[in-house]
């Protein structure tokens, strides 16, 4: 049975095939061709930046600049060289341990949060929700002395846990608002209709609802794994010892003022990207890819 | 410590089953409350000790890349002598990365015992933040230094830091592209200079490339000319602290504006030095671009990382042009990088041993022939091994203040660019570089 | 307290046969989820988010170099801002930027996710992972890729124009103050394109299809179908990434911090590089200036809230 998504009165037909398929019978054959077009020019436009990057990683120090477009000598011995300067490894591990966590979290309190604010009733709800938006709402440069001086009150300055903790309740409510709107487009009658059946709350969520936001939470991970493994200047002002230190601001630290070392540079930029591009993929083939909504028949 | 508090209240609301509003609300006042009062008192309070079992900690924070492979060595000899000190280096890659983690801790009460000051020694010092190192480490040791690094950074008979590395600007010059455009020799004075840019302006190339982005590298070439044209060093140094009767409206400012502005009419530099950087500016001269580049002494290190081989074997310096013939070639020279010492820190003590340690003679200049860069103290200087070091320092007899250390100073940066985009006059640009400064001051 | 009592056979909610107390038993239970589920993610807020907030905009009233205690000084830096040349610069070039982006990266994106349900899915999964590769980059690393490629002499982009015999156009990219602007949106777009496009990519999977099968029965060609049932499925999805863009684009500095700045001559300064350089910035010079600074983040706050009722009217509008 499912729940009526047709007009009132409208009689399901039964004969249908499953929506996956039907959705791929719609297109004509020009229109695909011509989409195809404009796609792979834009693709190009956006991934020639990322090629240059990985070139500059492999050419010699100083044909950079004076060297033609493509180099005619490759070497990678900018990446041995970022790997033990910058004490990668390290670093590396710092960022996917503190990375990795901080998804979690805010996973797992996006999505109560954001079906809280979508399904539930309860007083203050849309008090709370503007309040939370206001998170979105300022320049983070204006809030580090503010997180450094409240981290400091509360003992976990220069500790990767404070830096977490700060990840994720900064990060957070941006994720709820995904979660949200995404627990929105599930009909209210899911809900109901489990109540009915005599499960709580809690059962709810996490039997009925969770499984069909899959879509939503594929983004919200990627779109966290994203942010905080890129994140610089809060890592930064509040981690002191470079040990302690993610990748990024490590990297960062290339870029000297007057000098910077390109190939070193791009090399360990382009070593730290590979992690970011694995989770993406797994997403895109665990969630996002073929999903359809035909899991509400169940 | 009081968030301990506020942890408790929410703490017990949470073992209430019944969660009502009313708890819930109170619960969050207690916790913003408490946290608000931790902040606010953590804020006021002094600094954290340091040491643990022994050990002291101390903390050695820059943005010197230039000594990134080497100064972790002379760190380790350093911990190896003395086993009950720990240090902790943290070189930051520019000082936009690194003024926010060090304001940062100043707001927190926490310096870093050992901290590069940036422009801000003297008001650190002034606030109880730098220690005085006059007091600290005597004037025997203060001896060495060149004149300007100490005077830069004292204020009356307290100095607030030492200078780590000296800094003398120059221009660099292509003596093919020279041979080009038919010039011959060094242009001695800035009318010489003229003359030269529109020979090399006609061979296609651009003559001096400069960088006047941010703001404040433009003073690093419009400053010396204030010295330049009062030969005297030490006016600026009291412009600077707008000491009583100087203003930036004062006839030497505006003369020296107007020969700036007469030097960016004669289309000296290349087009667009308000949106040229630092790197960009040298990338155009070892790329051939331009003829010349006006910096300074940090040059020749990033030429042989960045330029070809050929390339640094050919490339000349020469000295800042004088006013007119026969005068002193008055060039920028204070120290960019030096370092100062948290007055509030516990490990204050086991800090100024690293220093002595750090400049303890052979070790400096080890130090800085190892990193080519131009050391600040005489001793060290006689023992530079780099030809161009060499060469740049000698100019240092010759020099004069270039960087706005005083409260508000920095702020003439950006009129001053105005006489490089050609928007304003000098007489104009004098009364906004007024305006700015006393604005920025508070 | 919890549901378990409800024997099975009882009439749905909403139906005005149920008992009494059994509706606020359940309304009770609901309530009590509401609070338990939101509140880690409102603590937290509370003490790293909403304090620090309340801090800066306090500060926004003072006076304060980082060291000793904030002097309080009323609207002072909110007058200095009115008179402040720079600042009124800024606005405007904030509001420009804001507003140009959201336009682009709402669009363009949309465009970008239709037609990858128009190809085929191999190509589509392809081209949703090399899109969206932009993004995975900072912007601090995309403003520092584009610096060099946008670099007058040494850069790709005017050497490919001078290659194509467009010497004509190739400028000074970065320090013309005609087309810095431009130029950093495109960069910001570049860089936004795959993540908006996934969102927008996700929501046209989340439209139920029984819609679609509907519209067909009815005989609604594709062009119909996308008009009636995608977009409108999608209007919840587009204020989000509005509101979004927009206060991103309020809030902006990585990108244009590094890439000029603030240059040349403060053509491309907004609200967000202001701000930093006046507290942080080595051009700040010898003292910090956080009171003034933060003064800056409250308007910055301000255009955001904005930003967030727009969002709140167009999904009040989408929920009919």
């Amino acid at each position: 049975m499912t729940t009526t998504m047709a007009r009132p009165g409208q009689v399901p037909r039964t004969d249908r095939r499953p929506a996956a398929q039907q959705r791929r019978r719609r297109p004509a054959p020009i229109g695909k061709s011509f989409a195809s077009f404009i796609l792979i020019a834009i693709a190009a436009f956006t991934v020639f930046p990322l090629i240059w990057l990985v070139l500059t990683s492999l050419r010699p120090q100083n044909t950079i600049f004076t060297g033609p477009i493509f180099p005619t000598h490759l070497t990678f011995a900018a990446y041995p060289e970022a790997w033990v300067s910058t004490g990668f490894a390290v670093h590396f591990l710092n960022s996917l341990w503190i990375t990795a966590a901080t998804v979690a979290g805010v996973v797992i309190f996006a999505s109560l949060a954001g079906y809280a604010f979508a399904k539930l009733r309860f007083p203050f709800k849309n008090v709370l929700y503007v309040a939370l938006l206001a998170t979105l709402m300022m320049p983070a440069t204006s809030l580090i002395i503010p997180l450094y001086l409240q981290l400091r009150a509360i003992g976990l300055l220069n500790n990767q846990l404070g830096l977490l903790i700060l990840y994720v309740s900064s990060s957070a409510p941006f994720s709820m608002f995904l979660m949200r709107a995404f627990f929105e487009t599930l009909p209210d009658e899911l809900v109901q209709a489990a109540r009915v059946d005599g499960a709580t709350e809690l059962q709810v969520f996490r039997r009925v609802v969770l499984p069909l936001a899959r879509p939503g939470m594929a983004t919200v991970i990627i779109f966290q794994f994203l942010q905080t493994w890129n994140e610089f200047l809060y890592a930064n002002t509040v981690l002191q010892d470079t040990g302690k230190l993610p990748l990024q601001p490590v990297l960062f630290s290339l870029m000297g003022q007057y000098n910077t070392d390109w190939p070193t540079l791009t090399a360990g930029l382009t070593m730290s990207i590979v992690p970011v591009i694995l989770v993406y993929v797994w997403m895109q083939r665990q969630f996002v890819a073929g999903l359809t909504l035909g899991a509400v028949k169940n | 410590m009081h968030s301990i508090n506020g942890a408790s209240s929410l703490g017990s609301a949470f073992a209430r089953t019944r969660l009502d509003r009313r708890t819930l609300l109170k619960a969050g006042a207690a916790g913003f409350g408490a946290a608000a009062t931790a902040s606010l008192l953590a804020a006021c309070s002094g600094g954290s000790a340091s040491s643990s079992s022994g050990t002291t900690t101390v903390r050695v924070w820059s943005w010197y890349t230039e000594q990134k492979d080497t100064l972790p060595k002379v760190i380790k000899d350093f911990e190896d002598k003395h086993p009950h000190i720990k240090v902790n280096l943290r070189i930051f890659g520019t000082p936009d990365q690194y003024l926010p983690a060090l304001t940062a801790a100043v707001s927190g009460g926490d310096v870093p015992e050992i901290f590069a000051p940036h422009v801000r020694a003297i008001t650190y010092g002034k606030q109880g933040i730098s220690a005085d190192l006059k007091k600290e480490l005597g004037s025997d040791f203060l001896k060495d230094f060149f004149p300007a690094e100490n005077q830069e950074y004292s204020d009356g008979d307290k100095q607030y830091a030492l200078g780590w590395e000296a800094q003398t600007f120059g221009i660099f010059y292509n003596p093919e592209l020279f041979a080009a455009a038919g010039v011959d020799g060094e242009p001695e004075t800035w009318d010489d200079l003229i003359d030269v840019a529109q020979k090399v302006n006609a061979t296609g190339k651009s003559s001096v490339a400069f960088s006047a982005n941010p703001g404040t590298s433009a003073l690093d070439f419009f400053l010396p000319l204030i010295t330049q044209v009062t030969d005297d060093p030490t006016y600026f140094l009291k412009l600077d602290q707008l000491e009583k009767g100087y203003k930036w409206t004062n006839e030497p400012v505006v003369k020296a504006l107007e020969l700036n502005d007469r030097i960016v009419k004669a289309n000296v530099f290349q087009k667009g030095t308000t949106g040229t950087s630092g790197d960009q500016a040298t990338q155009l001269f070892y790329t051939g671009a331009a003829a010349m580049l006006f910096a300074g002494s940090w040059i020749p290190a990033g030429l042989i990382q960045n330029a070809t081989p050929d390339f640094v074997k050919k490339y000349k310096i020469m000295k800042t042009p004088a006013i007119k013939t026969g005068a002193r070639h008055w060039t920028a020279d204070q120290a960019g990088a030096g370092f100062a010492v948290s007055e509030t820190s516990k490990a204050k003590d086991a800090a100024l041993e690293v220093l002595k340690y750090l400049y303890s003679p052979d070790v400096y200049s080890k130090l800085m022939n190892d990193s080519s860069s131009m050391p600040a103290t005489q001793s060290a200087v006689d023992r530079v091994t780099s030809p161009q070091i060499k060469q740049m320092a000698s100019w240092l007899p010759d020099g004069c203040p270039h960087i706005p250390f005083g409260a508000g100073s920095s702020a003439s940066g950006d009129p001053l660019t105005k006489i490089f985009d050609q928007k304003a006059s000098p007489a104009d640009v004098a009364k906004q570089m007024q305006t700015a400064v006393v604005n920025a001051r508070g | 307290m919890s549901s378990q009592t409800i024997s099975r056979g009882m009439p749905r909610r909403g139906s005005s046969t149920s008992g009494g107390s059994h509706l606020w038993r359940l309304q009770r239970s609901e309530r009590l989820a509401g609070y338990v589920f939101s509140i880690p993610i409102t603590v937290l807020f509370a003490v790293f988010v909403g304090w620090p907030i309340v801090f800066a905009i306090y500060l926004g009233f003072t006076s304060w170099s980082g060291f000793g205690s904030p002097t309080f000084t009323g609207f002072a830096n909110y007058e200095r801002m009115w008179n402040d040349p720079v600042a009124r610069q800024a606005f405007i070039t904030t509001i420009v930027y804001a507003i140009v982006t959201t336009v682009l990266q709402t669009v363009i994106p949309l465009f970008i996710a239709v037609l990858l349900n128009y190809v085929w899915s191999g190509l589509s999964v392809v081209i949703r992972t090399i899109l969206f590769i932009p993004g995975i980059v900072s912007f601090v690393v995309s403003g520092v890729l584009w610096k060099l490629i946008y670099d007058p002499n040494l850069g790709t982009l005017n050497k490919a124009l001078r290659g194509l015999g467009l010497d004509g156009l190739a400028t000074n990219w970065l320090s013309n103050p005609a087309t810095v602007l431009p130029a950093i949106i495109v960069v910001s777009l570049w860089g936004a394109i795959g993540t908006n496009m996934l969102i927008y990519f996700a929501g046209i999977q989340g439209v139920d299809p029984t819609y679609y099968e509907a519209a067909q029965i009815d005989g609604a060609s594709r062009w119909q179908q996308f008009r009636f049932v995608t977009i409108p499925g999608l209007r919840v999805v587009t204020a989000i990434v509005v509101s979004l863009n927009l206060m991103n684009g309020f809030k902006v500095f990585d990108i244009i911090f590094v890439m000029t700045g603030g240059g040349p001559s403060h053509a491309s300064e907004v609200f967000g590089t202001y701000l930093y350089s006046l507290a942080f910035g080595s051009t700040a010079g010898s003292i910090p200036q956080l009171g003034y600074g933060s003064a800056f983040s409250v308007i910055v706050m301000l255009l955001c809230g904005v930003a967030v009722a727009v969002q709140v009217f167009l999904t009040r509008r989408a929920q009919r």
